[in-house]
């Protein structure tokens, strides 16, 4: 074996790169050729002295948060607000679901997507700020031709932040906001119709739809899909009765 | 502007290894401030790319995008500094300049000192091997070299280093 195939093969031994049968032979051959066995032990001694001296480096955190930033679902509010309300919508994308929504199916479920949107945009998910229902039910129900049950979920984790009336159809419709961890939680009431049921995405949002005996309902949120069904559980022990 | 399903799968392949991919950039640009806009603009590429694709080897495929994107920083900024493939032999016979390497006390200032040293085709797949610890096929995708190609560089820059640092102190 010429000496560049013979280091060429030690080299590939180093990387991991032989097969079980050549490395096999390989280390056969290092037992008894005692310049094989420098050979490769010259190798192993440089890689050693190359990994203890050029390790990896940590990207520096600005770097970090300007990439991050290309690709967040949830960019924050001001820090005033973010105390205020929940934060964590993806300006971005919202800015393209909302061009994006007036050309899907089913105009009812996009014209309550660009509400969520917008409320969360505009920094007011919320046209009546209150954690009482007792304030919120009469607001939404002087408002909208019927009245929301906006049950109280704060025990569940989810609290009410307030209500909103959305549009449907030109048509007022209430919507109660609840918050989940950092996330933005919809609840739209709409009459009660046959048609869908159960989960979907649009936009990138989670959306669960059910209906009881009097109402639809439309939940809204860009929290994972396994917690909004969590809030909707809630949110249906609640108002069943 | 982006769709939601390219920054998911971005969140998943790229945000995770930007510490390799801050590492590689600093090696192929010799400059932490020249990496970060490597980097960035790596990662632009792929967001853009992320549209279409979905890797089957996606820190390999990020590592190339930010390779490549090094390349063209480096080209740009500093037209000189790039050894092109057909200059190599020239460079390599020339052999690395081990001035620095040897003034160097340090014994880690040394090492790092004798890697930048290597010419950019030898650097790049000593440090992807090395600090990435990509296999042969995957630096061979990145740098868009045959396998043979890889080895012989491989073993040219180890070489190379082995001379420059002579015995461990």
């Amino acid at each position: 074996m010429t000496d560049e195939a013979s280091l060429k093969r030690a080299q590939m031994a180093l990387d991991g790169e032989l097969d079980a049968a050549n490395q096999l032979a390989f280390e056969e051959d290092l037992a008894r050729s005692p310049e094989l066995a420098a050979e490769y032990a010259r190798l192993s001694a440089l890689r050693q002295r190359l990994r203890a001296h050029a390790s990896r480096e940590a990207a520096p955190e600005r770097l970090r948060a300007r990439v991050a930033a290309l690709a967040a679902p949830a960019p924050s509010y001001p820090r005033a607000r973010a105390a205020a309300m929940a934060a964590g919508l993806a300006l971005a994308a919202a800015l393209a679901g909302y061009w994006a929504g007036g050309a899907t199916k089913d105009p009812t479920l996009a014209e309550l997507v660009a509400g969520y949107q917008r409320a969360a945009l505009s920094g007011q998910p919320v046209d009546v700020a209150s954690s009482d229902r007792h304030t919120v039910k009469p607001w939404l129900a002087a408002r909208a031709p019927f009245g929301s049950l906006a049950p109280d979920l704060a025990k569940d984790g989810f609290p009410l932040l307030g209500g909103r009336i959305d549009i449907v159809d030109r048509r007022p419709v209430p919507t109660l906001v609840y918050r989940g961890r950092e996330h933005l939680i919809s609840v739209s009431e709409l009459p009660r119709s046959e048609d869908g049921g159960g989960e979907t995405t649009l936009d990138g949002y989670h959306i669960e739809r059910w209906r009881d005996r009097e109402r639809s309902y439309v939940a809204i949120s860009d929290i994972e899909a396994g917690e909004l069904a969590a809030f909707v559980a809630a949110f249906r022990r609640a108002t069943s009765s | 502007m982006s769709g939601e399903t390219a920054k998911r799968r971005f969140r998943d392949i790229v945000l995770p290894h930007l510490d390799d991919a801050y590492t590689l950039a600093k090696w192929l640009s010799g400059d932490g401030a020249d990496a970060e806009d490597i980097v960035q603009e790596a990662a632009i590429r792929a967001l853009a790319a992320l549209e279409a694709t979905t890797p089957l080897k996606p820190r390999a495929w990020w590592l190339a995008i930010v390779r490549n994107a090094a390349l063209t920083f480096v080209a740009r900024r500093r037209p000189n500094a790039l050894a092109f493939v057909d200059d190599l032999d020239e460079i390599a016979a020339e052999g690395p300049d081990p001035e620095a390497a040897l003034i160097a006390r340090d014994e880690g200032e040394r090492v790092r000192r004798a890697i930048a040293s290597l010419p950019s085709p030898l650097r790049e797949t000593l440090v992807l091997r090395e600090i990435e610890e990509l296999d042969y096929r995957e630096i061979a995708a990145a740098t868009e070299a045959p396998i043979g190609t890889v080895m012989s560089r491989l073993a040219r820059a180890r070489g190379a280093l082995a001379r420059m640092l002579g015995k461990s102190p």
